[in-house]
């Protein structure tokens, strides 16, 4: 017994060290790093909350804020409805849908930064084949409906309608999961449904998400928690935080411009512990209305045995 | 159900619009890495170049030093990725037999350390680096494996050996293995699904890599291609044949990969077997 | 000559649930005891606490004279069937029946040749190159029974190793486990919650209930002497009738408020009603025709009752018949313990 306790520690060792030495007394450091002014090399100040005065009037700071939340509140619902709508329309055996499913994951597959360069490329307004596209059928150089293109690198909301809509094609992961999900659901209840003369719209809505619930409630709280880094590269590469001054400026890059090219490293490290206090914020949010679904009957009974 | 199934038909015409929509990036990347470098940008590019040639590849592989940078690239996925791997299971498979407390608690702190931003550890990770003098290597690319490159992924193995039906840890027992032996004997052979898409994950994720190499990596030597990418969009960022190439190439090993580990993850053992 | 297996007051709880509360066992070696008792009763916990899959909480096992409370599982030399059979799903069945033994160390030859030896005792000689998921419930039964028997364990342990066939492959299956018990001749215990297996089955039986041993002995002393009320109405298809001993039914010689009496259906006998006296009238409410027999389902001054009679002479419901017992079939029980009473000399019943 006490020979399989000691391997058994063995085995998740290394895990642990790393969970220690790589997350846990780095965020440790930050929250620490938060409250001085440090250079990393010689100098390191004691400041008191100093730093998070400052992040109250930073313009950047104000601006990312608010980017950051006008994402999550686009991006991740968007995401949702589409992965959802995709995994529905896919599940079933039809001719394409299996060579359909492997084009979902494609551009999840793209490594960052070329997916970022390309839709530098795709976006520019005047080569971009996303604006060519736009404006076929339209005349000197409007599209269609016989407005302008949008201006994706120039125009701010415009700017942060592109970031947003790159988001939406790397859905693989989450598309993957609703699908494999949706596979599993019992056809017993969809037998029932149509039994009862159910329409289409009716067994989505009594049949379908409801069984669904838990996973999608699962995916909504990754998302979140995911969203406010993943506009990271993007911004790097596409827009550079622009169209100036801070269009396009999330949170994350504010902190990377902070602390490796403004080397700030105590004031970045703040802004860290704003990132963390917004996640920390949105998923406790999400928890209560998930558990006040719960409650209510909407979310099935697997939510209510998380790691189960 | 009959081909002449009205629905049937409908999906099969969405899933022809997906492919399309969902695969037109790709192409259009393609598209637009096949067609003559330092021209002046056309307005209206045919999907087909004109004159479709290889010519930014050969650009962008010297211009950049591609060759070196996908070295440096695969050395760390050829590490970290195995090494991740193996770190994840062997936890995930240590917490579904560790006393229950013990192990909610690790679960606690792997949830946990999902929600710090990769950009909150940056800085201390530096720091521990640069003192190390390790800074300029490949070692802080690879020190990711250690976890696992994303706590999710030991909490997937952990709920797929759970999944595993008791008797066979039972079973295990009573042919007095050890832990080490059930993991490797039993249990790891059973979730082989488990294994390859986590291994095309963690793969893509390593290879994307960005963050790490942009704060730890000075020296051209030691880039990795998308570091070496960045680049070389940087340096003549409307020359965009030649950073497409660069995309390209540097996309075709993930596909790869997710490729080969699709036939693998769709594997199963029939209705005994893992999910 | 030393025990096959023995259970000095095994007791095993984890958490707030007991398990068991003082086991007291003895497996004669090579003998094939039958464990029997309704879900609940703690047969898998006992397995369990033998094999030292859970350690027990206090007492003692002892395998072959040698005690093994201490030992891990793998330390103590014994083999289990499982109720889900647990094949490993990615080896064929060859390597699973060779599992244990490669683990051990045998090379692969030698294991292969074992394997086969063994698949051959349990007649699935034919299957060693197939996969789990391609073979039928029955097969999979005999590759986990194959399995144990690749190696040569101090003791068999079974965990009812039928309960997921059909009713006729059960009763095949049987016939055959006993079969190899008889060529081999290890000690073996076996856990079902079916009775008609365990009398099938069992050199002797051990009927369990709660976590503790309500009676041990062999098919014929479960049968005709049920030491407790519990035994008697759990043994036989279906178990005894059990009466107040106030009621219709009544013994001379024991206080008839403080027992019950029982009796088992194939021992009702039912007449006309001719001049029987009327509280021994009872009537009849169901018939159930189970082939050459039938159970008739009859209220006797308010009591259910069940008789087995033949089919060909069965009432029908609605019927009035004559209830008639003879006293040798009558088993008293204290009301108050519910532990056989022995029936005085001479007892009569009217």
């Amino acid at each position: 017994m006490n020979r399989d306790r000691r391997q058994l520690v063995l085995m998740l060792m290394p895990y642990l060290v790393g969970l220690v030495v790589l997350v846990l007394l780095p965020a440790a450091a930050t929250m620490a790093m938060a409250f001085t002014e440090t250079d990393l090399i010689a100098t390191s100040r004691f400041l008191g909350a100093a730093n998070f005065v400052e992040l109250t009037t930073d313009p950047a700071v104000q601006a990312a804020v608010g980017n950051s939340l006008s994402y999550l509140m686009f991006s991740v619902p968007l995401r949702l409805v589409i992965a959802v709508g995709l995994a529905l329309l896919l599940h079933r055996r039809a001719r394409g849908s299996g060579t359909a499913r492997a084009a979902v994951l494609l551009p999840g597959a793209v490594p960052e930064l070329a997916y970022g360069l390309m839709w530098l490329w795709l976006l520019n307004p005047i080569q971009g084949p996303v604006n060519q596209f736009l404006l076929l059928g339209g005349e000197g150089g409007r599209t269609a409906l016989g407005t302008l293109p949008p201006q994706w690198l120039t125009d701010p909301e415009d700017a942060r309608a592109g970031i947003v809509l790159m988001s939406l094609f790397t859905i693989g992961e989450t598309f993957v999961i609703v699908l494999t999900a949706r596979l599993a659901l019992p056809p017993e209840a969809y037998e029932l449904a149509e039994l009862e003369g159910a329409r289409a719209g009716q067994v989505l809505r009594r049949v379908t998400l409801p069984l669904l619930a838990p996973v999608l409630a699962v995916l909504v709280l990754r998302d979140t928690l995911m969203s406010l880094q993943a506009s990271f590269v993007p911004t790097l590469v596409v827009t550079n935080g622009g169209p100036p001054p801070y269009a396009t400026t999330y949170l994350s890059l504010v902190l990377y411009q902070d602390a490796f090219e403004y080397l700030r490293y105590g004031y970045a490290a703040a802004v860290a512990a704003l990132m963390l206090g917004l996640t920390a914020v949105a998923v406790l949010i999400q928890w209560r209305l998930l558990r006040r679904w719960a409650s209510h009957g909407i979310v099935g009974a697997g939510a209510q045995r998380p790691g189960n | 159900m009959s081909w002449h199934d009205p629905g049937r038909r409908r999906r099969a015409y969405g899933a022809v619009a997906v492919t399309a929509l969902f695969g037109s990036p790709l192409l259009l990347l393609l598209a637009g890495s096949l067609r003559e470098p330092g021209q002046p940008p056309v307005v209206a590019p045919p999907l087909i170049p004109e004159d479709p040639g290889f010519a930014a590849y050969h650009q962008a592989i010297t211009h950049g030093d591609l060759v070196r940078a996908a070295a440096n690239s695969m050395i760390v996925a050829a590490v970290g990725v195995p090494l991740s791997l193996l770190v994840a299971s062997l936890a995930g498979f240590a917490l579904t037999q560790l006393p229950r407390r013990l192990a909610s608690a690790v679960i606690g702190l792997s949830v946990l350390a999902m929600m710090v931003p990769a950009t909150a550890l940056l800085l201390p990770r530096f720091v521990l680096f640069r003192t190390l003098h390790l800074t300029d290597t490949l070692v802080p690319l690879i020190a990711p494996a250690l976890i696992a490159t994303s706590p999710l992924y030991p909490l997937i193995y952990y709920l797929a050996f759970r999944a595993i039906p008791a008797d066979s840890y039972d079973l295990c027992r009573l042919a007095d293995l050890t832990p080490m032996q059930t993991w490797r004997r039993m249990a790891l052979p059973q979730v082989q699904p488990v294994t390859a898409g986590l291994a095309a994950l963690t793969f893509a994720l390593t290879w994307s890599n960005l963050l790490d190499p942009l704060v730890y990596l000075y020296d051209r030597a030691t880039f990795t291609l998308p570091l070496a990418l960045r680049a070389l969009a940087a340096m003549d960022p409307h020359n965009q044949p030649v950073f497409l190439a660069g995309a390209v190439l540097t996309t075709l090993p993930t596909l790869l990969v997710i490729g080969v580990a699709q036939r693998r993850f769709m594997h199963s053992y029939g209705p005994e077997g893992a999910p | 000559m030393t025990d096959g297996l023995r259970l000095r007051d095994v007791h095993l709880s984890r958490g707030a649930i007991t398990a068991l509360r003082g086991i007291d066992l003895v497996v004669r070696r090579g003998e094939l005891l039958v464990v029997l008792g309704p879900s609940g009763a703690g047969k898998s916990s006992l397995l369990r606490a033998i094999a030292g899959l859970d350690p027990v909480t206090g007492g003692t096992v002892a395998i072959g004279g040698r005690d093994v409370t201490a030992l891990r599982p793998g330390q103590r030399n014994v083999s289990m069937v499982f109720q889900s059979y647990s094949l490993l799903p990615h080896l064929s069945v060859a390597d699973n029946i060779a599992f244990g033994h490669r683990i051990r160390g045998a090379d692969r030859r030698a294991a292969a040749a074992r394997a086969a030896q063994a698949a051959a005792t349990v007649g699935c000689a034919d299957l060693l190159a197939r996969r789990p998921h391609q073979l039928s419930g029955g097969e999979r039964q005999r590759v986990a029974l194959a399995r144990v028997l690749v190696r040569e364990p101090d003791v068999f342990l079974l965990d009812e190793p039928l309960a997921n066939l059909d009713a006729a492959l059960r009763t095949r299956m049987r016939t055959e486990i006993r079969a190899v018990h008889d060529r081999l001749g290890t000690t073996t215990v076996y856990v079902t919650h079916d009775q008609s297996e365990a009398m099938a089955l069992g050199d002797r039986i051990a009927v369990l209930r709660d976590g503790r041993i309500e009676q041990i002995g062999t098919p014929d002393e479960v049968w005709h002497r049920p030491r407790t009320r519990h035994v008697a109405s759990f043994v036989g298809g279906p178990g005894m009738n059990l009466l107040p001993g106030n009621g219709p039914l009544s013994l001379a010689g024991v206080e008839a408020t403080a027992v019950e009496l029982g009796v088992r259906p194939e021992h009702v006998t039912l007449s006309g009603v001719g001049s029987a006296p009327a509280d021994l009238l009872g009537k009849v409410e169901r018939v159930e025709v189970l082939g050459e027999d039938a159970l008739v389902h009859l209220r006797l001054g308010g009591h259910p009752m069940i008789a087995r009679v033949a089919a060909r002479t069965r009432p029908a419901p609605g019927d009035r018949v004559a209830v008639d017992v003879a006293a040798k079939h009558l088993h008293a029980f204290d009301a108050v313990t519910g532990e056989r009473i022995p029936l005085p000399a001479g007892a009569a019943a009217r």
